[in-house]
Formats: C-alpha cells, structure tokens, sequence
C-alpha cells in the first residue's frame, strides 16, 4: 500500500484509531485473544455483558452452529462487578485501544447501580448498554422493544456515570427507529446495532431442540443483510453515530456498514473462526481503502448512493 | 499473527478414521497430553466455526491428530490435501496429569485419541501403563488397532479391548475390565462418551482412585471467551469451560447428575 489510509473516527466524543470494535460477548475480557492479535492495533474492546452480580448463565448446550451463522443462548453468564473490576480491567486499561463495557441488568434501578458501582473506575472509556434483556419489572419482555423503557434505562446510566452511554438496540422489533430516537432523547451519545436475532434450532430425529434454552440469538455471516438495514434505516433517522455490526467477516463487510450509515464496526463471531478477525478486518478496511481511492476512511460513513 | 498448521499427511486408519499428520512447529513444541487445538477446514462461512481435535502425538515439528467423521466439518477435513493450509489454533486447555506409576487409562470409541498420547509419554518415563480400549466393534478398525498394537509392545504398554460385538477381546463395556485393573492403578484417565465416563468416575471413586476425565462439548471460539462450552460443576461450582478449566477436568469436580 503506497498511501497512507487515515482510519481514525470519532463516535460521540470517543477517539478510535479505527473504526475496528471487538464486540461484546464474543471477545470475553480482551486477554483470551492476545496471543491471536495485538490488542493495541484495535479501534475497541466491548466486554462480556457485565452484571452487578456474577452469573452462572444457562444450562449447556448454549450454542449451535446453524447456516452461515450460530445461535447462542449464554444467558449472559460473567463475572459480576467486583471480580471485572479487580481482575480483567487492569489489562484492558493498560492497552491503547479504547474499553467498552457492556451492561446487563434486569431493571432501571439495577442499571443505575451497575453504571454507579463503576463509576470512577481507571479504564473504562464508555458504556454499552445492552436492552435486550428481559425486564424483570416489565413482565420479561426485552427492554429494548419499547420505548419508554429504553430512554428510561439510557437515563437511569447517564445520571449515574460520567462516561458516554451507548446503547445497543435489538433487532427483534418491527420498526427500530422509534427505539433509536426515544434513546437518542434520553441521552445516548451513540447507537449500536445490532444485537442477535431470536431463533431456533431442532434435531428433528430427537425431536428436541438443540439449545437447552429452546430459543436462541442468532449470529454471524447469515445476519449481516438484517444489519445492514437497520444500520441504514437508524442513521438516515438519528442525529448520533450509529456503531454497526452483525455478520461482519472481513474489511469488505465493515466498508458496507459504513457506507449503510456507520461510524464505526463491531466484530463478533467471526472472532470464533478466526481468533485474529478483529486485527484482519481492520488491516483490511484499510486495504479496501487504499484500493478505492479512499484516504479518510470516514468518506465510506454513509455514502451509499441509492 | 493468524495461526496455521500445514497437512503433511492424511491416511484412512479404519473406517471413517484418519491420522492426520500436521506441520505446527509452535503447537508441537507446547502441547501435552490432553490438550488440543482449533482447526478450521474451511475458508469461508460454511462451515463457519473451527472444529475442536485432542492432540493424538507430537513428533518434531508435527502435530498428529486421530479423528472420526461424524458430520460435514470432519467430513470436509478428511478430504484436504497433503499441503494446504488450515487455521489451527493451540495447543488449548489443561492436560492430563502424568505424575504417577500405575496409572489405568480408560478409552471409549476416538477418547483413544489423547490417551493414547498420554499412555506413551507416561510409559516413556517408566510408569506401567494399562490402557482398555472400548468400542462397538472391531470390524474396519484394522489398520488403526495394529498400529496400536505394535506401539503398545514397543513401549511396554499392556492394550487390552473390549467389543460390544465380541469382535476383539472381551464382550461387553469398557467397564467390565475396570475393577480388577482398579487393584492396581494408582491413577484413572479417561476419554470416551458421557455415559461411559460417568460409569468410569463412578468405578474409580469407590474404588477411592484419583480419576481425571477428558470431556467433550460444542465449541465456538475454543479460548474462553464465548462461554459456549460449559458442564456443569458439581453443587456451588456454577458450570466449567471445556476449552479452559478442562477439557481434562478432576472427575469429582464434575456434575455428573447434570451432564
Ligand atoms: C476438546 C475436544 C477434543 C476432541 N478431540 C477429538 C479427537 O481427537 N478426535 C475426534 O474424532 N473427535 C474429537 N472431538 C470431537 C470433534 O470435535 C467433533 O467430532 C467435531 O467437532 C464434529 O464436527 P462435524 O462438523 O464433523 O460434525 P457436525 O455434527 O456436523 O458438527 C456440528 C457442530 O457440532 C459440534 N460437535 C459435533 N460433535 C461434537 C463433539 N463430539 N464434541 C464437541 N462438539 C461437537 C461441531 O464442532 C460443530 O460445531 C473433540 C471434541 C472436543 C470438545
Ligand atoms: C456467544 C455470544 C455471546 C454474546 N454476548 C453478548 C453480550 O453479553 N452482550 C451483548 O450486548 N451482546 C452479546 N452478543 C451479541 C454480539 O455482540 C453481536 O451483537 C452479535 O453477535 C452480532 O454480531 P456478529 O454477527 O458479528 O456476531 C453475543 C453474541 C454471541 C455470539
Ligand atoms: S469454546 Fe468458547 S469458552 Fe469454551
């Protein structure tokens, strides 16, 4: 490559040196890939799902591969506050890249702890706050298919956190938009999208379904056209950058998320097949621009021509 | 820093079994008994996650795995040509523990796969090593059970087998053999299915021998970060990481209840 690509975006008011994010729960505390990539040459780390207090997580089998992709029902086992505080945030703090972590709670009042028990802790860069889980409160319907609630937990983590607020939107929805500017209102400095997609899998000998949980969320090279869609429908509607991600497999996949509308890319299972995805995809984003006459790579953000 | 293994080899052992011989100087030189590595048989989405193998031996610069298909990934990989290129990861997780004199080495079906690695280097440094081998039957194992065979009388290993079949050795599960070799043993390691393990764990307990079991589980990302493959632990233990606190795991410290 002859030309130097500039890859530096800016989502909100965080500076990433790329527009490369490793994406929650596929990417566990950053340490398990440092043998696999540096660590340092990524845009982010977005931490497991972290809750205030540790969780087991479901019943195995948790995972399944299906076509192009894999349905997952963790059941967003972690480590809980105490032990991400004291154990895995000192090695992510010590590196370059930007520290994302990524929320779980299952009520407002649980957000607002979590965002307070964290606040003040070296490191830490933003939050992502993950609505698809159910609200406890709510009846168990997912957060993040209303409104009202998404603005109210996006307000409940502002007030208590002086970090910036993202939040990641479910495409389990109808119409995400809504969702995206109740967000937006409440404060959100940025939007990711998307989470996973609800499925199922079955072992039609058995007759059983194959995740012990029965549903699962769906992830992988198979979802990036839904990804795609919402990213462009999101951004074409909000104000605030837009992280996307979903079935992002190489640097030729994130340069569609950015000319769908994103800032900013997020790697998830791709992680999985190729412990150095991350890093490859960043490389090559920046190869895709050279290769197109790109110099800035925040030229691709949204220039779809349609 | 993508990791690869390059295939030297790939020779049918048995029916649907091969060895495969690969050239993975780093993962050679680190591995031990009991781990394993990721290999990835495809380049592209289908199929999209690596597939977990036991390392079988290490010899050199190369890694050899033993493996049985069973779905389109091993299928996928039992038609790759000496001299391409695969993502291979490792070697992964925690191996047996080697440190005793008369350990018994339980193996259902492809669990031959580590403990065979296992049995060698304990016999190398001295130890008297027994392996039962379980499996349905024998027929159109021929060419894996002579290799076998004349490794364990060139390391004075003693092999005894056990058929469903009554194909070769005793008729019946690997267990029948257990409680006299128990008398012996000093350590039990063991690889196979679920079921035959728990009865394994279940022999060496009350015959109050230390038992280490090789688990198997799905598995996505093999490193501990997707938490996919977790077994239940026994009361207050949460679940276990194959990939990271096993796949070789103290067998008391297993669910076995709940596998
Ligand atoms: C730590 C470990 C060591 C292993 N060592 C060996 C070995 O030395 N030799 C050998 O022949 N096999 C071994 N296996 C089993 C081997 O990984 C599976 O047979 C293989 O993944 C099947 O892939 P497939 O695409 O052919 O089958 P499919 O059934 O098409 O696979 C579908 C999915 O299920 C998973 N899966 C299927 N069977 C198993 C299984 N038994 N364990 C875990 N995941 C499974 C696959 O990885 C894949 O994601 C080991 C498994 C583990 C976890
Ligand atoms: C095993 C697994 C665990 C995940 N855990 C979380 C999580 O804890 N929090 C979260 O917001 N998203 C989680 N996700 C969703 C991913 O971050 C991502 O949104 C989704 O997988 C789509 O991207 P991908 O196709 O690149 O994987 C998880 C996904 C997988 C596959
Ligand atoms: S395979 Fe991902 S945590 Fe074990």
């Amino acid at each position: 490559m002859g030309t130097k690509v500039k890859t530096a975006v800016k989502v909100g008011s965080l500076e990433l040196a790329n527009p490369v994010l490793a994406a929650s729960g596929t990417f566990g505390y950053g340490r398990e890939f440092a043998k696999y990539l540096d660590l340092n040459r990524l845009g982010g780390v977005v931490t497991k799902g972290l809750s205030l207090e540790p969780r087991d997580g479901n019943p195995p089998p948790r995972i399944v591969e299906t076509a192009a992709g894999m349905l997952n029902a963790i059941g967003l086992a972690n480590v809980g506050a105490e032990v991400f505080l004291e154990e895995k945030l000192p090695f992510l703090a010590a590196l370059d890249c930007k520290v994302v972590v990524n929320l779980y709670a299952e009520g407002i009042d649980q957000f607002a702890g979590l965002a307070e028990r964290l606040r003040g802790a070296e490191g830490i860069d933003a939050l992502e706050i993950n609505v698809s889980c159910p609200n406890v409160k709510g009846g168990g319907v997912a957060f993040g298919v209303d409104p009202i609630s998404v603005a109210a937990v996006t307000r409940a983590v502002r007030e208590n956190s002086d970090l910036p607020v993202w939040v990641k939107l479910t495409p389990n929805v109808t119409d995400p938009v809504p969702i995206a500017l109740a967000a937006q209102k409440a404060g959100a400095e940025a939007l990711s999208l998307i989470n996973t997609i609800m499925g199922m899998a079955i072992d039609a000998r058995r007759r059983t379904p194959r995740l012990a949980n029965v549903m699962g969320g769906l992830s992988g090279p198979a979802i990036k056209p839904v990804g795609l869609r919402m990213v462009h429908l999101v951004s074409r509607a909000v104000d605030i950058p837009v992280v996307g991600l979903g079935g992002i497999m190489t640097g030729e996949d994130a340069a569609e998320y950015l000319l769908a509308g994103a800032t900013a890319v997020q790697v998830g299972t791709a992680s999985f097949g190729d412990p150095s995805s991350c890093q490859r995809v960043a490389d090559e984003l920046a190869q895709f621009c050279a290769q197109e006459g790109v110099a800035d790579v925040n030229e691709l953000v949204g220039a779809l021509k349609t | 820093m993508r990791k690869y293994a390059k295939v030297v080899s790939q020779e049918p052992v048995g029916a649907g079994v091969f060895l495969l011989r690969l050239e993975a100087p780093a993962v050679a030189a680190a591995t031990s008994p009991g781990t394993f590595v990721m290999l990835r048989v495809s380049g592209g989405p289908e199929p999209l996650l690596a597939r977990p193998f036991s390392v079988h031996g290490a010899e050199g610069d190369h890694l050899l795995i033993l493996y049985q298909v069973v779905g389109r990934g091993t299928e996928m990989l039992s038609r790759v040509e000496p001299g391409r290129e695969l993502a291979c990861w490792g070697p992964l997780g925690n191996g047996f523990n080697l440190d005793c004199q008369r350990p018994l080495l339980v193996a259902g079906g492809m669990g031959v796969a580590p403990l065979w690695f296992a049995a060698r280097a304990m016999a190398e440094r001295g130890a008297e090593v027994s392996v039962l081998f379980g499996l349905a039957g024998a027929g159109g194992y021929s060419e894996l059970l002579a290799v076998l065979q004349d490794q364990a009388e060139a390391g004075k290993i003693s092999l005894s087998f056990t058929t469903e079949d009554g194909s070769l050795g005793e008729k019946g599960l690997v267990t029948h053999l257990m409680p006299q070799a128990l008398e012996r043993a000093d350590r039990v390691l063991a690889c196979g299915p679920p079921a035959m393990l728990k009865a394994v764990a279940s022999l060496a307990a009350e015959a109050e021998v230390a038992c280490q079991v090789s688990l198997e589980a799905p598995m996505a990302c093999g490193v501990g970060a997707c938490l996919g493959c977790v077994v239940p632990a026994v009361p207050g233990g949460g679940y276990l990481r194959v990939c990271q606190e096993g796949p070789v795991l103290g067998a008391a410290r297993v669910d076995w209840e709940r596998l």
